[in-house]
């Protein structure tokens, strides 16, 4: 396949060395940047490559680097979002570990759009090897003069630091992200002032994710408009699609966006063992679950949006008939109990109560009124807090609702799973000791 | 010289908050090019605000902001914007916006009381009281609790909560400092405390542990526990009773106290404060803002000054030495009079020390009165506190409020024209007269009688051997008159509370006795 973005040659033995990433044009597209073009050029073909954030939000990233003053008063720092936590997704550690340079690269290149010295990479703290691997792949770089001072003989300086995180889920909100990086409490910020104005210590900074710089290479490279033509009209580009569950070959799979999640279910071998196809959630957790009868939609950030859900990171879960979607449901819920980092009252209060009465339903002692206070509670959630958290977390308890109602229901009548023979009493608690959840069947 | 009192304009009970949250009229900017000020309507009513400017703060100069309920925001903190009560619609605006953070624009129309943001307060207050013990009887904060009375304006009413509440079981009653007691399962986490720590006495001793549903507050040293100098300040803005301050715990209702505006007279800030007293009782004091003055602080020392007053070992009858006894004994005021007066017929000289706690009213009246009481009298005042010579010697202890000089009145005493006496030359005198209100320093004069007279305690008493006798008198909160404070503001005061005791006012004494 020729018009793959990262993972073209990530079957190639020792893929994430510098020496086996040069063989393939590497660093061909940092140098034609910094040697022949503007910052601004480089902004402006990025613009043109409708190149999209691929963190989740999937803001538009040229016009990201756009909103950088562009005067050199005060230093900008650069941050590559490597907080990889959403459940169900598992990219950027593939990036991580197997094509580390095209990130690095990527990260140059924007420090030259941008104007900055200094990069950091956020790395989630559970992620040991991989930083092992990209901390190998900056020191080679830095070694052959990609990153330092005067790259390329330009007047260019920049050089890249790790910071390790320390487990957070909500490290991956940006603001949050920096917070955590000045070593204070991971808990996302008030915006306005947003980071291109305030951002890591205070100063203008540009935060993106892992598979967005590590895109940028082949835009400058290839072209902004080889780009752009794989994808749809307002999102350019392949992108990685992380299929999990109850499919016959689960994994990593880089393809164009106007690919429709029936074709990415097929592509990664159907439902596993033939069984019928129950739900899907199409971009991590905190997005929406789509029913069976809903996958004919295009992957893309706004076909998503159209179909009531998102892209968000590009972690399909696919279910099957087998699951129990109360019980999915309370499992997400309680990962989202745990991870509301407490700042804002309907999150840290919201998150628990959920989790609780999910809990309780699935257990089978849920009542017919518990079933309408969830979108209730849920209302009184989203968008009323300083972050996505509690948007994310009204993800999956609306959309199990509004679209299994009758499983709820089944539960509430039967007093049990109706999957599950009454024996097999699902007990989620939380250890007192450590604070993480253990789930005994 | 400046001159003001307390800040009484805006009481705290008029407001409906439990601090004081003012923030006075926009200035109009002066000069020819000078744009004019920026308007915002608040549901109907415009307002002038200054650039940079909160919607709450917009509201606050027009003292309207009280109708905005709030757990995160206090006038006196960084905005942290967390607690999602002080939600407006703002018209325009696709989401609720917390008025707190977001900044108010020229020809915004903002309300905050349309249907959506009364929705969006009642799921707040359901959310915050899932979890919240709802241990109002036994509270001390129940009656000025910021989430009981919003409850009662905006809270759902009945509960929809049936999970388990969460309990910290270590944190339900636990010493944060030897003032501090937390109850952790009663926190609203709204970090006030925190942000006060961090941001206005820069000690940082108070941090959240955890997160989510199970964030909880813990001293940043627990064997050390909290380290600075205005605890009391937590829990004067704890919005619930999280923290509560251990002298009051389960001593008084909040319901039943008087309050009444006076000066704390520790120290020589002259901090402003509300005396909260039931039948002449003083149970506690609390900072009173005045911009000038203390902002919205009092350090502990002030705050815990209420026992004095309610002291058991204070003088509040006349006492003489009878003649031969060996230690003075209390008596009347008849007997005290008589025994005064033949003491100053037989002086030559007297030595008059006057407290640099003495009102400014008081030491004029001594000065005039003074002369006419023996032949011949040297009039001087008398500090006390270790290094502090003159009101020039006074410096700041930390970067808010608490001075090294321990005396309220030393500048006003000076520009009295007093000198300060040094402690040691008797000036020649045969019988020292000492008035002071508690706070001057007790300085022992062995060689010749002594007359004390003021506010005086057993122990201190106790260390005159020739003492022959004492006059009591009124502590700063029993009296009315002014201090001119360390930084030569004159503050006037009224009376608190009744003097409980014997005790007189300077000027009848002075009819007594001369």
């Amino acid at each position: 396949m020729s018009n793959l973005v990262i993972t073209k040659h990530l079957h190639e033995k020792d893929s994430q060395k510098l020496e086996q990433y040069l063989l393939h044009q590497g660093y061909k597209a940092a140098e034609k940047a910094l040697t022949t073009m503007t910052g601004e050029q480089v902004v402006d073909e990025v613009k043109k490559s409708n190149l999209r954030g691929r963190g989740g939000a999937g803001f538009p990233t040229g016009m990201k680097w756009s909103f950088m003053p562009k005067d050199n008063k005060k230093p900008k720092y650069l941050v590559c979002n490597a907080d990889e936590g959403e459940p169900g997704t598992f990219k950027d550690r593939l990036i991580l570990t197997k094509n580390p340079h095209a990130m690095i690269e990527g990260m140059l290149i924007a420090s030259h759009a941008i104007g900055s010295n200094v990069g950091y990479v956020y790395i989630r703290g559970e992620f040991h090897k991989e930083a092992r691997v990209l901390q190998e792949a900056i020191l080679e770089a830095r070694k052959a003069g990609h990153l330092g001072k005067n790259i390329y003989g330009t007047n260019h300086h920049f050089d890249i630091f790790i910071y390790k995180g320390a487990g957070a889920y909500i490290c991956g909100e940006e603001t949050a992200l920096l917070n955590s990086l000045e070593g204070k409490r991971g808990e996302p910020r008030l915006k306005p002032p947003f980071p291109a104005q305030v951002g890591a210590y205070g100063m203008p900074s540009c935060v993106n994710n892992v598979e967005t710089f590590a895109a940028v290479p082949f835009i400058l490279r290839e072209g902004a408009p080889a780009f752009a033509a794989m994808g749809t009209e307002k999102s350019g580009g392949t992108r990685l699609f992380c299929v999990s569950g109850h499919v016959e070959r689960p994994g990593v799979y880089e393809l164009p966006l106007t690919i429709s999640l029936r074709e990415l279910i097929d592509h990664c071998g159907g439902v596993r063992g033939g069984r019928k196809l129950k739900a899907v959630i199409p971009g991590g957790a905190s997005a929406p679950m789509l029913r069976a009868d809903e996958i004919d939609v295009k992957m893309d950030f706004d076909s998503l949006a159209k179909a009531g859900t998102m892209a968000g990171s590009g972690g399909v879960i696919v279910m099957d008939e087998t699951v129990c979607i109360v019980e999915a449901a309370s499992v997400l819920l309680r990962f989202y109990e745990h991870e509301s980092c407490g700042q804002c009252s309907q999150c840290r209060e919201g998150s628990h109560w959920l989790a609780r009465m999910f809990h309780r339903i699935e257990n089978g002692s849920g009542t017919e009124q518990d079933l309408n206070f969830i979108s209730e509670i849920c209302g009184n959630m989203a968008g009323q807090t300083i972050c996505a958290f509690a948007d994310a977390v009204t993800g999956p308890a609306l959309s199990s609702i509004r679209k299994f109602r009758a499983e709820f229901e089944a539960h509430v009548k039967q007093g049990c799973c109706p999957l599950k023979p009454k024996h097999t009493h699902v007990n989620h608690t939380v250890d007192k000791g450590t604070g993480r959840g253990a789930s005994h069947a | 010289m400046p001159s003001s009192g307390p800040n009484t304009e805006i009481s705290k009970t008029e407001n409906g908050l439990n601090y004081c949250s003012t923030r006075g009229p926009a200035i109009q900017p002066q000069g020819p090019e000078a744009k004019p000020l920026p308007k915002i309507t608040i549901d109907g009513s415009v307002i002038e605000f200054m650039p940079g400017d909160t919607i709450m703060q917009a509201a606050e100069r027009a003292n309207v902001a009280a109708d905005i309920p709030r757990y995160c925001y206090h006038p006196g903190l960084p905005i942290a914007g967390t607690c999602r009560m002080c939600t407006v619609e703002v018209e325009k605006a696709p989401k609720l916006m917390t008025s707190c953070s977001t900044p108010a624009g020229d020809g915004m129309v903002v309300h905050t009381r349309s249907e959506k943001v009364m929705k969006s307060r009642t799921g707040v207050m359901e959310f915050l009281l899932t979890n919240h013990p709802l241990d109002c009887p036994v509270c001390d904060k129940a009656g000025e609790c910021e989430l009981q009375d919003y409850n009662y304006e905006y809270g759902p009413g009945t509960s929809r909560f049936v999970e388990e509440k969460r309990v910290f079981k270590e944190a339900t009653t636990k010493n944060l400092s030897d003032k501090i007691v937390l109850n952790m399962n009663r926190c609203v986490h709204c970090e006030r405390c925190v942000r006060f720590t961090d941001d206005v006495t820069k000690t940082n001793d108070l941090v959240m542990l955890n997160r989510g549903w199970k964030k909880e507050l813990a001293a940043t040293d627990e064997q050390r526990g909290l380290w600075n100098d205005y605890q009391g300040c937590l829990t004067d803005f704890c919005p619930v009773g999280a923290l509560t301050w251990s002298d009051f715990r389960f001593e008084k209702r909040v319901w039943f106290l008087r309050k009444d505006t006076s000066i704390c007279d520790r120290c020589s800030k002259g901090c402003n404060i509300e005396v909260h007293s039931e039948k002449e009782v003083v149970y506690r004091y609390l900072p009173l803002f005045n911009e000038k003055v203390n902002g919205h602080w009092i350090c502990d020392e002030g705050r815990a000054s209420h026992n004095s007053i309610m002291d058991p070992a204070r003088v509040v009858a006349p006492m003489v030495r009878p003649e031969g006894g060996q230690k003075p004994m209390a008596t009347s005021w008849e007997t005290l009079v008589v025994d005064v007066k033949k003491h100053l017929k037989n002086s030559k000289k007297v030595l008059f020390l006057v407290g640099t706690d003495a009102t400014n009213e008081e030491v004029q009246t001594i000065k005039s009165q003074a002369s006419r009481l023996a032949n011949q009298v040297e009039l001087l005042a008398y500090n006390g506190t270790p290094g502090i010579n003159s009101g020039k010697d006074n410096k700041p202890l930390d970067h808010l409020l608490r001075q090294s000089d321990k005396t309220p009145n030393t500048r006003g005493v000076e520009n009295a024209g007093l000198k300060i006496w040094d402690g040691r030359d008797n000036h020649g005198a045969d019988l020292v007269i000492y008035y002071r209100c508690g706070r001057a320093g007790a300085q022992v004069i062995q060689s010749i009688p002594i007359i004390l007279w003021g506010v005086w305690n057993d122990q201190e008493s106790k260390k005159y051997n020739n003492l022959v006798a004492l006059i009591p008198g009124l502590a700063t909160q029993e009296k009315d008159g002014s201090y001119t404070n360390c930084d030569g503001i004159t503050q006037n005061f009224k009376m608190a509370v009744k003097h409980r005791g014997l005790g007189l006012s300077v000027n009848k004494v002075f009819e007594l006795i001369s």
